[in-house]
């Protein structure tokens, strides 16, 4: 109930402003490097509220002992520098939490406590017992609402909690599950009240995330704290994710099922989760449109053909799953997994239908549940819960609505919930007046004072509330819960709002463990010997697009940065006797990144180079391909290594954003160095890490693709036009083509064009000339099966030999020649041969697409052919006369 | 009793090859009261990968895939059936509409959940004031179920025009009430809308209506439609039918083929398709009396 995805409620907020000016004496604390100070010395829990550390007397409760004693033994310069290395960590790894509607929102970075809460393994033990039974109850439930509705029947369950919203999805009533479960997975959020006990506020049954941030935090803290984690003998998660590849496995009856991740995409807030389990699971990361069903099977679209898909976890809400039988204004589905499903040839996990189960409106209603179909008492309470469609409980919340939180009775995930007692007079009335106009949609519940735990805060520990997420999952002998949780704390003290987006932040949780550590890890696989493979794998055709476009993304951001570099260089060198080549220079600049100059009064070269590089909005400005980059990259995040990943990361630090101040040449100079130089580590990495599989082939036909256009541009920009001092330019030419040193090998000092263009067009020896771009891409070409695996020479491949022919035979001291007749001064043969091979490349990249990565055609919803017109009648004619009505 | 034929054919054209496409139809008639099918067939053509199962609502239903790029869609259903006379004696009850709708949630026969589905909205029939101040007219206090529903559907016929051209598939019950025109399917919408809104369970009933040629002139081939008209639960009587378009309690001429909660739970035919382009549909549907 106090999780909230949404935004506060105003009163809420301004409450909590109010709040924190009153308090903000007694957070003043002493500063660390007191000596003999504990790093809990100043922590004063607030007064009638369970503190998780601290119990009432204000004596460390017994199971934080030893933790704290080895904290204290670390020191706080020590632990200092352990906070700065995970802070580090968090930011390297990209550690992301997207917020839906916030334009800046994208990829907001992970706000981790360096401190992990501790629970003792007793208290633990019977937490772990409520979840597991509640995990079994919730199933029970959804088996009954799918199946034979006796709950309905004998009225245990209201009507209006199946039928009166979305969520019941009738296409999957009676359909078969595969083990007979339908959660596969389970999350509780649960807070621990005054009393010290555990209630839960709220059931995830949909698609529970948090897992991976768990699973995340966890590899940071225990990085930054490894000698502290080892010995508190902290139970380890690895087990837990053990078990629930096992049990997604079971779903399936082949012996190596393909199993799969299903996402929204990258606009959803926690995809850096997807992507992140995707790659810790060892399962395909995918979208709807990745997917296709055929013979009843779904098939994932792979570079080499259809593969079959046997169990799918999805990360999308079920309604979305398919546009034929469910919501058919999905864009996110798969047309006919609903019938695949229902023909037992493929698994969802969780099954489809099972967001029903989640709606708070049900909580109200789970202890009579649990005797009547498991025969037990609920042993986890929930929080005190009233659906006003019960007259009863309407009347309770109405008689004590400002003691209330109020909840929409049946979204379930995206609740907003509203804190009665913030609202004003008129507010209230409202409220009112709205569950009264229609109660089912409402319930109300008592307002938990959530316990605290210390939080980090600079140099001294201050208490916040905090949440719990505990995790299920189901296997042969019933559900186990992982021996951990997500632990997220509200903003402040006085605050029991737990938001990522409100300042809050998540915790470890440690649950300490009486026993020896299970050690399992899932880099040394227990049991059988894992089988020598070599293959990288086939590629999903949409990741083999997104690394195609990354590649070329990378090489034209390089190239761009490049020619920004030279003309950077000559412009502050003021030992240049010359800078005649810089207006040939700029105009290629200008062309390379699409930058149309405005009217007006001319600017200095300094405010030029600004105005392109960083002020140019074209899709094809060098902020827009940086963006791209970017962008790309997140979508294919769980192919690339860490490292790549990093440098990714890296590229938006080393450059000043459009947003600052103009940069001073002064400072774009070393911002640009370390741009190509982190370019170079990307190309570098690339290379020297990436298995010569599919991903990487493509990723690298991008960048040939992109290098070889961006050679060809930047000649017929430069070299074309006929100026009278050639050398310098062709000096900053060969510079910027990063071929000077070769070219002075050879040649000295001698700068002509022949040799320049032989040597940046022809000579296959050199990495950066078109013909040893082409040469890699037939190289990767031939490696290819094109569609049809037709014999003879694919349609990429011709281009390229087309090409690569043309550039072997061209004849460069003739091209490198003025026609004396030319009267507009320019080499008219050279600009347009090197106009028809920028073409042909072009080209090359859509035949390329076409070829191998685009049977992802977007599929359109046929509409519903409507029931005929059938006319009233006039006088004579009681039944009318009909007219068919086309559809569509 | 009367015996009809009926054939209903369902084509699309494409501009470009449909690569892949998945359908559901509702075409193949349900159980219903009185109506003996002697056959009933479905067809389609290119071939198709093809299931059939049954719906939440017990409506035969199915589900069929063409994995060919293909650039004709032709789905033909056929049957005959014959209508029987309603049961002689048949109870119609009194009861005011008040306690009918009261009994409704209090039923304990084991389809109680199959009843009280039908009292909630559904995706094309919001809740909305304006249904529920239009049927206030209809249901004044303490008056028979039967008779308010009558009054109802009489109101509905005088007030509404029907007009073919004022509506389309996706029209709401909203526009209906503003622009007081449409289709049977946009007033079996609004009848529903208004009946739920007293706190009834009626559904949308999907099927045929033989219709007579225009005095003097041959009957036309073809010319029919699918028609649509709804049912409403009074709890002493069962589902009863009424057809708000034409105003009457439908008796041997309508052929139910399915029901729902409104429209998009039994559409005849609607698909997804990959590729296409531009498309034709063309509908005919032929009722005779054999």
């Amino acid at each position: 109930m106090y999780v909230t995805d949404q935004e506060l409620p105003e009163a809420a907020l301004k409450r909590e402003s109010e709040r924190r000016m009153i308090l903000e004496p007694q957070q003043q604390s002493s500063p660390i490097n007191v000596p003999d100070a504990h790093l809990y010395s100043s922590y004063a829990p607030v007064p009638g509220i369970y503190d998780e550390m601290m119990d009432s007397q204000g004596a460390l409760r017994p199971h934080w002992q030893m933790f704290l004693n080895l904290l204290d033994d670390l020191g706080p310069a020590k632990l200092h520098h352990r906070w700065e290395t995970a802070r580090q960590l968090i930011h390297d790894n990209g550690v992301t939490y997207n917020v839906y509607g916030d334009p800046a929102g994208m990829d907001r970075p992970w706000h981790l406590d360096s401190l992990p809460v501790l629970f003792s393994a007793a208290e633990w033990a019977d937490l772990q017992a409520g979840v597991a039974q509640r995990a079994r109850l919730l199933d029970a439930i959804l088996a009954d609402l799918y199946g034979p509705q006796r709950m309905l029947a004998e009225k245990i369950i209201p009507a209006e909690l199946v039928f009166g919203h979305g969520l019941f999805l009738r296409p999957l009533h009676g359909v078969a599950v595969p083990g007979l479960r339908r959660l596969h997975s389970y999350a509780a959020d649960v807070g621990r009240g005054p009393d010290g006990r555990f209630v839960v506020l709220m059931d995830r049954t949909q698609a529970p995330s948090g897992t991976g941030y768990t699973l995340e935090n966890r590899m940071v803290i225990s990085r930054a704290l490894p000698d502290v984690f080892r010995d508190c003998r902290v139970s380890r998660l690895a087990t837990f994710f053990r078990r629930f590849r096992e049990t997604l496995k079971s779903l399936s009856n082949r012996e190596n099922p393909r199993i799969v991740l299903l996402t929204p995409g990258p606009y959803n807030e926690t995809y850096f989760e997807h992507a992140y389990l995707a790659r810790y699971l060892g399962y395909t990361l995918v979208e709807g449109a990745d997917l296709i069903v055929r013979d009843n099977y779904v098939y994932l679209k792979m570079l080499g053909g259809l593969q079959r898909v046997d169990v799918i976890l999805r990360r999308q809400d079920d309604d979305f799953c398919d546009p034929l039988e469910l919501r058919a204004d999905s864009a996110l589905g798969i047309p006919g997994l609903v019938q695949a499903v229902y023909s037992g040839n493929v698994a969802v996990a969780n099954a489809l239908g099972s967001g029903l189960a989640e709606i708070p409106a049900l909580m109200m209603f789970l202890p009579a549940l649990c005797r009547r179909l498991l025969d037990e008492d609920l042993m986890l309470s929930s929080v005190h819960s009233f659906w006003c469609g019960n007259m009863q409980a309407r009347q309770y919340v109405l008689d004590n609505l400002s003691r209330m939180v109020i909840k929409p009775a049946f979204l379930g995930g995206r609740d907003k919930p509203v804190f009665a007692r913030n609202l004003s007079h008129e507010a209230l009335e409202s409220l009112r007046a709205g569950i009264l106009a229609a109660p089912c949609n409402f319930v109300g519940e008592h307002y938990v004072e959530l316990s605290t735990a210390p939080v980090l805060m600079g140099d001294h520990v201050e208490p916040r509330h905090l949440v719990l997420r505990l995790h299920a999952t189901c296997g042969d002998d019933g559900y186990s819960v992982m021996p951990g949780a997500l632990a997220r704390f509200s903003g402040s003290a006085d605050s029991m709002i737990v938001s990522m987006q409100r300042g809050g932040g998540s915790k470890d949780a440690w649950i300490l463990s009486d026993g020896p550590v299970d050690a399992f890890s899932f880099l040394q696989p227990a049991g059988q010997p894992v089988p020598i493979s070599r293959a990288g794998g086939d590629l999903p055709s949409r990741v083999a697009d997104n690394l195609f476009w990354l590649g070329r993304y990378e090489e034209r951001a390089q190239a761009n940065a490049r020619l920004a570099r030279g003309i950077v260089i000559r412009l502050m060198d003021q030992n240049f006797d010359s800078t005649a080549e810089l207006p040939t220079l700029f105009s290629a600049l200008a062309k390379q990144t699409m930058y149309v100059a405005p009217e007006g009064q001319p600017v200095s070269a300094e405010v030029k180079l600004v105005e392109i590089l960083l002020r140019n909005p074209h899709a094809n400005g060098f902020p827009a391909t940086l963006q791209s980059i970017y962008r790309i990259a997140a979508l294919v995040r769980d192919r690339m290594s860490l490292d790549i990943w990093r440098i990714i990361n890296r590229l938006d630090e080393d450059f000043p954003g459009a947003d600052k101040t103009d940069p001073a040449l002064l400072d774009l100079l070393p911002a640009l160095d370390r741009l190509i130089i982190t370019f170079a580590a990307f190309d570098g990495l690339a290379m020297e890490s990436m298995t010569r599989g599919y991903a990487w082939r493509f990723l690298d036909i991008g960048r040939r693709i992109e290098r070889a256009i961006g050679t060809l541009t930047l000649l017929a920009e430069t070299l074309v036009p006929v100026v009278d001092r050639e050398g310098p330019l062709l000096e900053s030419v060969l510079e910027i083509a990063d071929s000077i040193i070769t070219y002075r090998r050879r040649y000295t000092t001698n700068l002509q064009i022949p040799p320049v263009l032989d040597m940046l067009l022809a000579d296959e020896s050199n990495p950066r000339s078109a013909a040893f771009q082409l040469v890699r891409l037939q190289e990767h070409l031939a490696l290819l099966v094109a569609n049809g695996g037709a014999a003879g020479l694919s349609a990429p491949e011709r281009i390229v030999l087309r090409l690569l022919t043309d550039m072997r035979l061209a004849d460069f001291t003739a091209l490198g020649g003025i026609e004396t007749n030319d009267r507009r001064n320019r080499r008219e043969h050279l600009g347009r041969l090197l106009a028809i091979w920028i073409d042909e490349l072009r080209m090359l990249s859509d035949v390329i697409s076409r070829e191998y990565l685009v049977h992802i055609t977007e599929s359109r919803q046929l509409g519903f052919q409507p029931a005929g017109a059938v006319a009233p009648g006039i006088d004579s004619q009681p039944l009318g006369i009909h007219t068919p009505r086309a559809g569509g | 009793m009367p015996v009809y034929r009926i054939k209903h054919v369902t084509r699309y054209r494409y501009e470009q090859p449909v690569t892949i496409c998945h359908h559901i139809a509702h075409l193949l008639p349900r159980e219903a009261a009185r109506h003996v099918w002697s056959s009933a067939d479905l067809d389609i053509f290119p071939t198709a990968m093809r299931t059939d199962r049954f719906d939440y609502f017990g409506n035969r239903q199915t589900f069929f895939s063409i994995q060919e790029p293909h650039r004709e869609l032709l789905v033909t259903s056929r049957g005959e059936v014959e209508i029987l006379a309603p049961a002689t004696g048949m109870l119609f009850s009194n009861q005011p509409w008040e306690q009918a709708r009261d009994n409704l949630r209090n039923m304990s026969t084991p389809d109680f959940a199959g009843v009280i589905q039908f009292t909630f909205e559904s995706v094309k029939i919001a809740q909305t004031a304006e249904a529920a101040q239009y049927a206030a007219a209809s249901f004044t206090a303490g008056r028979p179920a039967i008779e308010a529903v009558e009054d109802l559907m009489r109101r509905i016929h005088q007030e509404f025009k029907f007009d073919t051209c004022a509506t389309t598939v996706a029209t709401s019950v909203a526009e209906v009430f503003r622009d007081r025109r449409g289709v049977c399917q946009d007033f079996a919408h609004l009848g529903i809308a208004c009946l739920r809104s007293m706190g009834l369970a009626a559904r949308y009933v999907s099927g045929y209506l033989l219709t007579d040629a225009p005095p003097g002139r041959p009957r036309m081939v073809g010319v029919d439609a699918s028609h649509a008209w709804l049912s409403v639960y009074v709890p002493e009587s069962g589902w009863l039918d009424f057809d708000p378009t034409n105003n009457m309690t439908p008796g041997d001429r309508h052929i139910t083929i399915a029901y729902g909660r409104d429209f998009s739970d039994v559409s005849p035919l609607r698909g997804v398709i990959l590729g296409g382009g531009n498309h034709a549909v063309h509908v005919s549907v032929d009722v005779t009396a054999v």
